[in-house]
């Protein structure tokens, strides 16, 4: 821990920052006590900042960067002012925010689909619902209840721990996650392994040339050191379609997951059942 | 594992982290939900990340499976809300904390929320002098009545 401490200084300094920053925006337990808040806002950027520097230099062209650094900032401090928001209005628009933030960092990551969906699905539906329910249930008047917050060191203080020990033990040099295994199917083949994807614009260029891209960048001696692991056939990487490719997700998810699809239809119609016998009546003098 | 995946996975966790904060420390009932779903967005991105790291597509079948959950989740949990604000007349979700064990100690009590029930309660509003008859039951409206006796 202390190596990683001492290797790691700027994570730590952007962690503290980050949590000092969310605490001095947090209301406090008095109603009524307003800090000011351009000191939370300041200090939770510079430490976002120097979260996401601690994360190594990548070697991505400039856009991507520019990209990847106004999304992720973006999505982390739409969260923060959403959870620290005094009125749930404002609660409910910067988590729209910050689902945009998100779908945008899908987009980097080669889930079109993902991000059109996730965007249909919550800033469409969820969000529209959220404030209809906030108009239909929000007293007039500040409620106190969004004035105070309960617990706000305690809860900011162990998550933030919490996330450290994350960072901690992604940030380790013997972590080894997705080291590739090469699948039979690839090995026939034989191809030119096509270097992995780095993002969506990659990809595309990739597939618009027919190569089979997506196919894992198989270290050279990785075959030798570890044993052959048979592949899971539902989880090998699948050498004719790209990761993210629109072709290859439906297939896969209405051939391979034809069961959860029936299943999650079956949980959809169940839960709007639910919600409609769970909301309350008129006659039963509704709000 | 790259740096730029490390990137994605750290923000997932820092967006999963701040949902939990949001849970733990807010005491609006809408807001605790919407923090469970900022919750879902760190999954869903590690998800993703978890896919592209081993260059399949079950990284971004799980999250549209997520997403199909999360959708169900908003809409029970709103008709909850709906159903405990029409019983306590209030978002605040110590209203429902008589539900803890019997031999913990009762929460803390608050001052009640300040409702603008006409009579200018705000400070530094001019108070007229009142003139003319006073009406024999003065109509209330049904929010402010039953928020305030829902609150004493």
């Amino acid at each position: 821990m202390m190596d990683w401490l001492q290797a790691h200084p700027m994570t730590v300094v952007g962690l503290v920052l980050w949590a000092v920053g969310v605490l001095w925006l947090m209301p406090g337990k008095q109603a009524g006590s307003t800090r000011p808040k351009i000191p939370g806002l300041l200090l939770t950027a510079a430490g976002l900042f120097a979260f996401c520097l601690s994360c190594g230099k990548p070697q991505t062209q400039l856009a991507d960067e520019v990209m990847f650094w106004v999304f992720a900032v973006s999505a982390l401090l739409c969260g923060v002012l959403m959870i620290t928001a005094r009125n749930p209005v404002y609660a409910a628009l910067w988590f729209a925010l910050a689902t945009l933030a998100t779908c945008g960092l899908f987009l980097l990551q080669s889930a079109p689909f993902l991000a059109a969906a996730t965007i249909i699905v919550y800033a469409g539906a969820v969000i529209v619902t959220f404030l209809f329910v906030i108009m239909l249930a929000q007293q007039s008047g500040a409620a106190g209840y969004d004035q105070k917050s309960g617990q706000s060191v305690m809860a900011t203080i162990s998550a933030f721990i919490l996330l450290g020990a994350v960072a901690m033990t992604l940030q380790q040099e013997k972590l080894e996650i997705g080291v590739p295994v090469v699948v039979a199917k690839a090995k026939e083949t034989n191809s030119a392994v096509a270097p992995t994807p780095p993002n969506m614009s990659a990809m595309m260029q990739a597939s618009g040339s027919g190569s089979p891209a997506g196919l894992p960048t198989a270290p050279a001696d990785a075959p030798e050191e570890k044993p052959a692991v048979p592949g899971n056939l539902l989880s090998s990487a699948d050498p004719d379609h790209a990761v993210g490719d629109l072709k290859g997700l439906g297939r896969s998810l209405f051939s391979d997951y034809l069961f959860a699809v029936e299943l999650a239809g079956t949980l959809l119609l169940v839960a709007s059942i639910g919600a409609i016998a769970l909301a309350p009546r008129r006659e039963q003098g509704a709000l | 594992m790259t740096p730029e995946d490390l990137r994605f996975l750290l923000v997932g966790a820092g967006l999963f982290i701040l949902g939990a904060i949001g849970f733990l420390t807010r005491r609006n009932l809408i807001l605790m939900v919407l923090s469970a779903e900022l919750m879902m967005h760190g999954v869903s991105m590690t998800l993703v990340t978890f896919g592209r790291i081993h260059q399949t597509q079950e990284g971004q079948i799980f999250t549209i499976f997520t997403l199909t959950v999360a959708a169900c989740e908003a809409g029970l949990a709103l008709a909850l809300v709906l159903s405990l604000y029409r019983k306590s007349h209030s978002l605040d979700i110590q209203l429902w904390s008589e539900l803890r064990e019997p031999d913990m100690p009762a929460p803390v009590q608050d001052a009640p929320a300040r409702i603008d029930d006409g009579s200018g309660s705000y400070g530094d509003t001019p108070k007229l002098t009142p003139a003319g008859i006073v009406p024999k039951d003065p109509p209330r409206t049904k929010s402010s009545a039953g928020a305030s006796s829902a609150r004493t």
